[in-house]
C-alpha cells in the first residue's frame, strides 16, 4: 500500500509490524525454494546442486533426468502450487462473502459442483485435447457457480448466513453432487472408456498435467487473482453486514455476484487439476488471519502464496511418503484439515445457533 | 431556510402490519430530534426510511428537496450516516479498520486511503475520543466504547444528517452523559441528528425536538417541554396504573437532574 506522507498517516501502519509487511516476499522466496527442493525428491533423486547448475545454464542433465524434471515433476509441482493458491484465495473470498470463517470451497459444496460439472464435461468431451480440457474447466465453472448459488439461496436468511444453515446446506449439496459424480464414474467404468480421471477427481489427487493444460489453468488463476484485488476491500465493508454495507453506499448485490463468479473460476481451476481437495481453503486463510488480521486486502497476496506453498508441501509428501505408490493429496489435507475444521467450529460455537 | 430532510406523508408496513402511518415531518440543519415511543412502534423503521434502507409504500422522503429514491445509494451515504444499534463483526477487525469503512462512499474501485481521507478519519476519532482505541479489536470493546466507535464511523462519512438507533443502550449513567456531550458537539459542528431514545430523562437539554410515536394515534411532534408531559407519556406508553405515580416521578426527577 503506497501511502502519502501526512500527519495522520504514521498511525495507520502502526498496527502492522515491520516483518508482516515482508511476509509476501518471504512466502515467495520460500515457495521458489520449496519448488526446487520438491523437484529433487521422488523415485529418481536429482541432487539439488546439479539442478541449480543446470538452471544456471551450466551442467548437462542426462536424458532421463531431463524427462523426469520437465515432463513429470515440474508440471506436477506447478499444478500443486496453482491448485493450492486457487483454493486458498477462493476460500478467502467465500469466507468474506458468507461472513464466516468456515466457508471453504469444499465445505460449501462449490468444489463438489465443480467436480460434477467437470465429470459431465469429460463424459461429453474427451479431456485429452486442449479444447476438451478447456471445456471441462468451463463445465467445472458452471458446476461451481450453480452449487454455490444453491447453497447461498438455502442458507441465506434475512441478510444473514447462520453457521448451522451454511454447514447443513453445504453438506447436503456436496454429498448430493459427489454421489452424482460417483454415478458418472460407475457409468464410465461400464462403458469401458478407461478414463481414470473421474476417480482421481473424487479422491482429490493431482493428476499429471500437460503443459498446455497448466497454461489454461494458470491463466484462470491469474484472472481470478486480478479480479480479487478490487474485491478484497469491499469484503471488509461487507463484513459489517449487508444492511450496514448498503448504507455505506456499497452495491452489495454486484459485489456478491463478482465474488461468486471469481471464487468459482478459482474453484474450477483447482478442481480441473486436483479434484476434490478438502479444507485447504480453510486452513491457509485462517492461519494468515491470525498473523495479519482480517483485512482482506492485506490477506490476499499472502494467501495466494501461502496456499501454493501449503499444497506443494502436502503434495510432495503425498507422492513420496508411501513410494513407490502415491497418496491422493486430498487424503492428507483431510487428515490435517478435518481436526482444524472441528477446532474452528468449536471456537465459533456461540455463533452456531444464531 | 430549507429543510435538510422531509418526510412527506410516508407510510410503511411489514407484511400486513402497518407500522408507519402517514407521517409528515421535516428536519433542519441545526436540529437534534429524539424519536420516542413504546417498543415495536416503528422507531427503527422510521430511521431506516429516512436513511433510504427502506422505501416508503406511499409518500416520499426528500433529501435537500430531492426525492431520496432518485439518489444512488452511494450519494445518500455521502450525506446520511446511519449508526445501527447492533453490529455483528465476524472477524477481529481493529477499531481503525472499522472506522475506515466510513470512507467507503468516497473511494473509487481501486483507490487507497488518501491524505484527505486520513485527516477526516483522524477528526472523526478525535471528536468521539476514539483515537486511543484505534489499535484495539472492535469485538473486545466495552458497550460505551463500541457506541463511540460506531459514531466515529458515521462521522467519517462527513454526513449532514446522523441517524442514531438507541445510542444510549447499554451505557452506564456516566457514559450516557458523555454521549449527550458528544451529541451537543456534533450539533455545533452543523450535523443534524435524528435519534431513537428509550431514556426520556436524557432528552431535555440536548434535543431540540421530540417525535412522539404511538401505537394507534398519529405522530405528535414538538419541543421536549411540550412532548414530555406525564399525562401524554402515561397514555402513549400505556403505563400500568399502580406504577404510574412512582414511575413518572422518577422520570421527571431525572429530567431535572439532566437539566
Amino acid at each position: 500500500m503506497v501511502s502519502e506522507v501526512s500527519d495522520a498517516n504514521t498511525t495507520h501502519d502502526a498496527n502492522q509490524h515491520g516483518w508482516q509487511r515482508w511476509l509476501p516476499t518471504m512466502l515467495a522466496v520460500a515457495l521458489v525454494f520449496t519448488m526446487l527442493a520438491a523437484a529433487c525428491v521422488g523415485a529418481v533423486r536429482v541432487p539439488l546442486s546439479l539442478l541449480l547448475k543446470s538452471l544456471l545454464g551450466g551442467a548437462p542433465l542426462t536424458d532421463d533426468q531431463r524427462i523426469i524434471l520437465l515432463s513429470i515433476r515440474l508440471p506436477r509441482i506447478i499444478a500443486a502450487a496453482i491448485v493450492g493458491s486457487a483454493l486458498s484465495v477462493s476460500g478467502l473470498l467465500f469466507q468474506g462473502l458468507f461472513r464466516n470463517p468456515l466457508a471453504d470451497p469444499y465445505v460449501i459444496g462449490s468444489s463438489g459442483g465443480a467436480v460434477l460439472g467437470a465429470s459431465i464435461g469429460v463424459f461429453l468431451l474427451p479431456s485429452i485435447s486442449i479444447a476438451g480440457f478447456g471445456a471441462t474447466t468451463m463445465f467445472a465453472f458452471i458446476g461451481a457457480v450453480t452449487s454455490i448459488l444453491l447453497v447461498y439461496w438455502l442458507a441465506h436468511v434475512d441478510g444473514h448466513t447462520p453457521v448451522v444453515g451454511l454447514l447443513l446446506a453445504g453438506f447436503a449439496v456436496s454429498t448430493m453432487l459427489s454421489y452424482s459424480s460417483y454415478f458418472l464414474e460407475v457409468m464410465d467404468h461400464d462403458f469401458g472408456t478407461g478414463m481414470k480421471v473421474l476417480s482421481s477427481w473424487l479422491h482429490g489427487s493431482i493428476a499429471q498435467p500437460t503443459w498446455p493444460q497448466l497454461l489454461i489453468v494458470f491463466i484462470l488463476l491469474c484472472a481470478g487473482l486480478l479480479g480479487s484485488f478490487p474485491l478484497a476491500r469491499h469484503l471488509n465493508t461487507l463484513a459489517l453486514g449487508e444492511e450496514y454495507a448498503t448504507n455505506l453506499g456499497l452495491s452489495v448485490q454486484q459485489i456478491r455476484i463478482a465474488v461468486i463468479v471469481i471464487g468459482s473460476i478459482l474453484t474450477a481451476a483447482a478442481v480441473a487439476l486436483g479434484g476434490l481437495i478438502s479444507f485447504a481453503g480453510l486452513i491457509v486463510p485462517h492461519i494468515l488471519r491470525m498473523i495479519l488480521g482480517p483485512d482482506h486486502h492485506r490477506l490476499l497476496p499472502s494467501t495466494a502464496l501461502a496456499g501454493a506453498l501449503f499444497l506443494l508441501i502436502a503434495d510432495t509428501i503425498a507422492r513420496t511418503i508411501i513410494a513407490p505408490s502415491e497418496l491422493p493429496v486430498g487424503v492428507l489435507t483431510a487428515f490435517i484439515g478435518g481436526p482444524f475444521f472441528l477446532y474452528l467450529l468449536r471456537k465459533t460455537k456461540q455463533g452456531v445457533m444464531s | 431556510m430549507k429543510p435538510l430532510i422531509e418526510l412527506e406523508n410516508i407510510s410503511f408496513s411489514y407484511k400486513d402490519r402497518a407500522v408507519i402511518r402517514s407521517i409528515n415531518a421535516a428536519v433542519f440543519q441545526d436540529e437534534c430530534v429524539a424519536i420516542v415511543g413504546p417498543n415495536g412502534v416503528g422507531k427503527t423503521t422510521l430511521l431506516r426510511l429516512a436513511s433510504g434502507t427502506l422505501t416508503p409504500e406511499s409518500g416520499a422522503v426528500r433529501l435537500q428537496q430531492r426525492d431520496l429514491s432518485t439518489y444512488k445509494q452511494r450519494e445518500i451515504a455521502q450525506s446520511i450516516a446511519f449508526v445501527p444499534q447492533h453490529v455483528d463483526l465476524p472477524f477481529s477487525f481493529t477499531v481503525e479498520q472499522f472506522i475506515e469503512q466510513g470512507r467507503t462512499p468516497f473511494r473509487g474501485l481501486f483507490d487507497g486511503l488518501k491524505a484527505g481521507d486520513r485527516s477526516v478519519l483522524r477528526r472523526a476519532m478525535d471528536l468521539t475520543d476514539t483515537w486511543t482505541l484505534r489499535s484495539r479489536i472492535f469485538n473486545e470493546l466495552s458497550g460505551g466504547e463500541r457506541q463511540r466507535v460506531k459514531i466515529a464511523l458515521g462521522l467519517a462519512q462527513e454526513p449532514k444528517l446522523l441517524l442514531l438507533d438507541e445510542p444510549m443502550q447499554n451505557l452506564d449513567i456516566g457514559r450516557q452523559f458523555e454521549m449527550l456531550d458528544l451529541l451537543d458537539t456534533l450539533r455545533r459542528e452543523g450535523i443534524a441528528i435524528i435519534s431513537s431514545m428509550h431514556d426520556l430523562g436524557l432528552i431535555e437539554g440536548t434535543f431540540s425536538s421530540v417525535w412522539l410515536l404511538s401505537q394507534d394515534e398519529p405522530m405528535r411532534q414538538g419541543s421536549p417541554e411540550e412532548m414530555l408531559q406525564p399525562e401524554l407519556l402515561e397514555d402513549i406508553f400505556n403505563c400500568p396504573p399502580r406504577h404510574r405515580p412512582r414511575l413518572m416521578e422518577r422520570t421527571l426527577n431525572r429530567m431535572e437532574y439532566a437539566l
